[in-house]
């Protein structure tokens, strides 16, 4: 190992930075499917359907219960073999789309659970509207339902994509060239390993701030439509999230409460 | 034009409709009034198939749909019949007063956007809140969302219009203008079913008042009768509730 010159960051961070669109286009495209395959997954379980009901129970334990690493190798060299069985040839397939399957099957479990949450909060009342004007059961859930339980979903989409980020680190163990992967290459190179790494903590770091600040703008946006409540006019707005999503029974942080207690 | 033939609706064990049957004459307006819990809410649901009847048949202009076998298909028809103004307003929460109104009209009956915003402008003005076309319904009074509501149930054209206590959720200075609205759409003709509290506006608007209790229509007759002259003991004790000797003591 050689001793660490602070240059090299300088010199590390921009070679980084030409892998960053392969880490993003991970995370933007595993997102995407992770969101449709997350919503396809916790409908079973919220019309309660008998058989699939257990299936996407199963489903959601297993991607939540592997390491994800374990999961991109089985995704990587079990999905072949089992295509192979269907006359299937995907050797041609480029590793990056094994890579974005995985991801995208993995937050699907966890999205599934927030969209399930989200969804059971909306309230009765809601649907009911919908179906009185003569809407289908799919309407109801596409335009009225599925729109509110996702506005409120956003903070818990915001960890999955920082989580899938993070993740994201794990894809060159395949041999993909996202940042990780030409870290890699750098201290191979060069022996600066401290360097490499310090640079690609810092890129990993300032990404995930300014996603957290986006989504916070996102959330706004989304839910603009949750004003001042008549009934509860001098609730702040991250309580009344708090209530939608969790109800209002008190469940206070314990640091909260110590405040209040001295006030 | 709304018929209901032996409607009995069971929760669990617990029969809360006893075998209902009931006419609604086209352009009638129909008072139901009773102690809570006597299940008038359920009636109503019933009609729209919100709550599936046990038994019974419920029928709306030349549709009739039989508890037993209703048809997803026939339910939807029915639901596209009628519309219902709920307690609790029940506004799309996500949707401003404009989207609320124009929502059925785009989703369900498939017009145009600017035919269906064209209209839902109108009865939004209609409702007096004409100013307030892209408010989100959570900046704004229980009145206001309620004329919204009335509103988005007026743009489905509907052959009849269930209202459910439309105004007992609301702070007293903001029923007044609510019972306005309806008192103005009750004079066009619009058939209407109105569960409510409000014993003299019942008395001024409606054309008969069903009073139920226990999950049975107890007595029916013009609100000048029954108010005046109850028949059953249940019903005058009901009324001796809303005419307190207090009311002529001011
Ligand atoms: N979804 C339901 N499940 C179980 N019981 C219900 C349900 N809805 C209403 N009930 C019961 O049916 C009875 C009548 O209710 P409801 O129709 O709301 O009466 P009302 O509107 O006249 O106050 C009540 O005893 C109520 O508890
Ligand atoms: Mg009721």
């Amino acid at each position: 190992m050689e001793k660490p010159e602070l240059r090299y960051v300088f010199e590390f961070i921009p070679k980084l930075l030409s892998s960053l669109h392969t880490t993003l286009l991970i995370v933007a495209a595993s997102m995407a499917l992770g969101l449709a395959i997350g919503v396809l997954v916790a409908l079973p379980r919220l019309y309660r359907v008998p058989v699939l009901q257990r299936l996407s129970q199963l489903y959601v334990s297993f991607f939540r219960g592997t390491p994800i690493l374990i999961l991109l190798f089985l995704i990587y060299y079990g999905l072949p073999e089992l295509l192979k069985l269907v006359h299937i040839d995907v050797t041609r397939t480029p590793v990056l789309v094994f890579v974005i399957l995985t991801y995208a099957l993995h937050s699907a479990a966890y999205i599934s659970e927030a969209v399930r949450a989200a969804v059971e909060a909306v309230d009765r009342g809601q649907t009911e509207a919908a179906y009185a004007i003569g809407m289908t059961g799919f309407q109801a859930f596409v335009r009225v339902v599925l729109p509110q339980a996702l506005a409120v979903s956003v903070p818990v989409l915001a960890n999955q994509v920082i989580a899938n980020l993070k993740d994201t680190s794990l894809a060159f163990s395949l041999g993909v060239m996202e940042m990780t992967g030409k870290a890699q290459t750098l201290v191979a190179a060069t022996r600066h390993f401290i360097e490499a790494y310090v640079s690609l903590a810092a890129i990993y770091f300032v990404i995930s701030l300014i996603l957290q600040k986006l989504f916070q703008i996102a959330e706004r946006r989304l839910l603009k439509y949750e004003g001042p409540e008549n009934a509860e006019p001098s609730l702040p707005f991250k309580e009344r999230r708090r209530r939608r999503l969790f109800g209002s029974s008190a469940m206070r942080l314990p640091w909260k409460e110590a405040r209040a207690d001295e006030a | 034009m709304i018929e209901l033939k032996e409607v009995r609706k069971s929760f669990g064990k617990q029969e809360v409709l006893k075998g209902i049957s009931l006419k609604v004459e086209k352009g009638e307006v129909v008072a139901v009034v009773g102690p809570s819990g006597s299940g008038k809410t359920t009636l109503l649901r019933c009609i729209n198939f919100l709550e599936k009847p046990t038994s019974g048949e419920v029928i709306v202009g030349d549709l009739a749909v039989a508890a037993g076998r209703a048809h997803r298909k026939e339910v939807l028809a029915l639901r596209r019949k009628t519309s219902m103004v709920f307690q609790q307003y029940n506004l799309f929460r996500h949707k401003t007063a404009l989207e609320n109104v124009m929502e059925g009209l785009t989703v369900v009956r498939k017009l145009p956007k600017a035919e269906a915003r064209e209209r839902s402008v109108r009865l939004l003005e209609k409702v007096g809140l004409g100013a307030k076309l892209d408010a989100y319904p959570s900046r704004l009074s229980g009145g206001q969302q309620q004329r919204i509501g009335i509103a988005r149930a007026l743009a489905m054209e509907p052959e009849a219009i269930l209202l459910d206590e439309p105004t007992s959720a609301l702070d007293p200075e903001l029923v007044g203008e609510v019972l306005a609205v309806i008192r103005n759409i009750a004079k066009e003709g619009i058939t209407m079913i109105i569960v409510t509290h409000e014993m003299s506006f019942a008395q001024e608007v409606a054309s008969r008042v069903v009073f139920m209790d226990q999950g049975t229509i107890v007595e029916e007759g013009p609100p000048g009768e029954l108010f005046a002259r109850p028949k059953e003991e249940r019903t005058r004790l009901f009324l001796s509730r809303f005419a307190p000797e207090g009311s002529y003591s001011i």
